[in-house]
């Protein structure tokens, strides 16, 4: 993946909401997780939709990005495309860095 | 729930995510400081009781998708009660038909939360809130009275319902088809406008140059008329906004930037074909569908080839200076040659992101055109300097004579187009 969507940047204030944003981005990943391993695609989309709203109102753009393609995976069940784009949250969430401008 | 006392703004805001409710109730506390800012939550919440002071609010946020609810029907429920604030209603981007059926509903205002900037927000609910005579904003006021135009105008089998848009010639409204709520847009010529005849008549030619071209690459165009001395045209809505919102100031990847470029090629192509001349191609015109395909819009000023009559006065310029060719700033007689250097600079400004041309004036932006070489594009984009050379030659005669030419050097050079859907009608 292009290493420009690890590096985002936010506006300086709203940096001391962004612990917080980050930390509910964790908690999402593991329930989007659960909801895989449980087949529950009504909350896989749910999820993902949540992501789309969000991600790009925080400067987060990728996690909208990802929102769309969880929303997407789950209305058409494809758990192989769901499994990948949950692992490349993760791996997005692992590798972020943000910057406050 | 909690409230701070006697404060100068009250909102309400719904929504099942509560980073986005904190983001929001940033925003607003900071445009204005004593604010009180309620968050509800409707997963935690049952829809609020007759007892939930509502009236108190001077808005609310309503989302539309509510998690266990349907933000639709939320809204209808608020808007029974006779104490409901005005609305702000969020949809998502791409499902226009929601924010048709949200303002049909009694929303007072949509945004696509995707798109919600702090700036956004905050003139939403600045317009929502301020009272009815507030005009002490030139803006406000004007806006003001686009949303009075807008509620007043009937136009058969279509409801007009918001203003999203005022340029110089006419104010834009989204706009639903009766029957099946299909999204359109309402162009509503302005009324200063009305007396100025030759402005009339292009507005009007827009609607006879396009309703000849039946082609995807053109933005199609229901019907046009005049209702209670108002001159208006109903066209496609555009549900992945235009070329403008797309760039926000940045450049795109080299490979998304050429396949948008040889998409205008073709929509060119098609229109010189038809005999019609662009000739105000810049990013607001150039817009895209929810499948990412594009169509070109905005005929006001183009020109039939071979007209016999030109509304362009004798070195009359007309057209966006920044994307201008330097035959069109000598105001000289102009050919299909004009929109391929208009497309040039587009590319230029889909690859750098920047403006191929500065300057403090839009005389000495027109007038780099003519005098000055285009700047090199830097080292990673050296692949698409021939190219760029080629579309943004001065001298017409040594320019691409045509559309063709520039697809035909862009599938040699590129090879873009063998798996591209876009193909030529």
């Amino acid at each position: 993946m292009d290493e420009s969507v690890y590096k985002v940047t936010v506006a300086r204030d709203l940096e001391d909401l962004i612990p917080v944003f980050i930390k509910n981005r964790h908690k999402e990943l593991d329930i989007l997780r659960v909801a895989l391993a449980a087949a529950d695609f009504e909350q896989l989309r749910q999820l993902g939709h949540r992501m789309k709203g969000v991600g790009n109102s925080y400067g987060f753009d990728h996690v909208s990005t990802l929102g769309k393609y969880i929303e997407d995976g789950a209305r058409s069940g494809d758990r192989a495309a769901l499994d990948a784009r949950i692992r490349e949250y993760a791996e997005y969430l692992a590798k972020v860095q943000i910057a406050y401008e | 729930m909690t409230r701070s006392v006697g404060p100068s703004v009250r909102v309400l805001i719904i929504d099942d995510d509560p980073d986005l409710r904190s983001l929001l109730a940033r925003y607003i506390k900071q445009r204005w400081a004593d604010a009180a800012v309620d968050e509800f939550d409707p997963l935690s919440q049952a829809f609020p009781e007759r007892s939930f002071p509502l009236g108190s609010y001077q808005a609310v946020i309503l989302d539309y998708m509510l998690g266990r609810g349907d933000g639709l029907e939320w809204l209808q429920k608020l808007k029974a009660r006779p104490d409901c604030p005005k609305i702000l209603f969020l949809t998502g981007a791409g499902n226009e038909i929601i924010a048709v059926r949200a303002m049909k509903a009694g929303a007072d205002d949509y945004q696509r939360k995707q798109e919600l900037t702090r700036e956004k927000l905050l003139a939403s609910l600045r317009e929502l809130m301020a009272p009815v005579t507030d005009t002490t904003s030139p803006e406000l006021a004007a806006r003001k009275e686009g949303h009075s135009l807008g509620a007043r105008i009937r136009i058969p089998g279509i409801k007009v319902l918001r203003l999203i848009g005022e340029g110089g010639m006419a104010r834009v409204y989204l706009a639903s088809r009766e029957g099946d709520d299909e999204p359109l847009v309402v162009k509503i010529l302005r009324r200063e406008v009305l007396s100025n005849r030759t402005a009339l008549e292009r507005f009007m030619e827009e609607y006879s140059l396009v309703e000849h071209i039946q082609s995807r690459h053109v933005v199609r165009i229901y019907g046009h008329g005049n209702v209670d001395e108002h001159a208006y045209l109903v066209m496609e809505f555009f549900e992945g906004g235009d070329l403008n919102r797309r760039l926000e100031g940045k450049a795109l990847a080299p490979a998304e930037a050429l396949r948008i470029f040889r998409e205008l090629m073709f929509a060119l192509g098609e229109i010189h074909e038809k005999g019609i001349l662009h000739r105000d191609l810049k990013p607001q015109n150039l817009m895209f569908r929810e499948d990412g395909t594009l169509a070109i819009l905005d005929f006001g000023i183009a020109k039939q080839i071979d007209a016999t009559t030109d509304r362009t006065n004798a070195g009359e310029i007309l057209g966006t200076p920044r994307y201008m060719s330097p035959e069109q700033v000598q105001g000289r007689v102009l050919d299909l040659r004009t929109d391929i250097y208009s497309a040039g600079v587009l590319l230029y400004q889909m690859l750098t992101g920047g403006h191929l041309f500065g300057g403090d004036s839009a005389m000495e932006v027109a007038l780099h055109h003519l005098n000055t070489p285009p700047p090199s594009l830097p080292g990673e984009l050296e692949p698409y300097q021939r190219l760029l050379d080629k579309l943004l030659e001065k001298d017409r005669d040594a320019r691409f004579r045509n559309a063709d030419e520039v697809i035909g050097f862009l599938t040699r050079k590129f090879g873009v187009g063998s798996t591209d859907v876009t193909q030529k009608l």
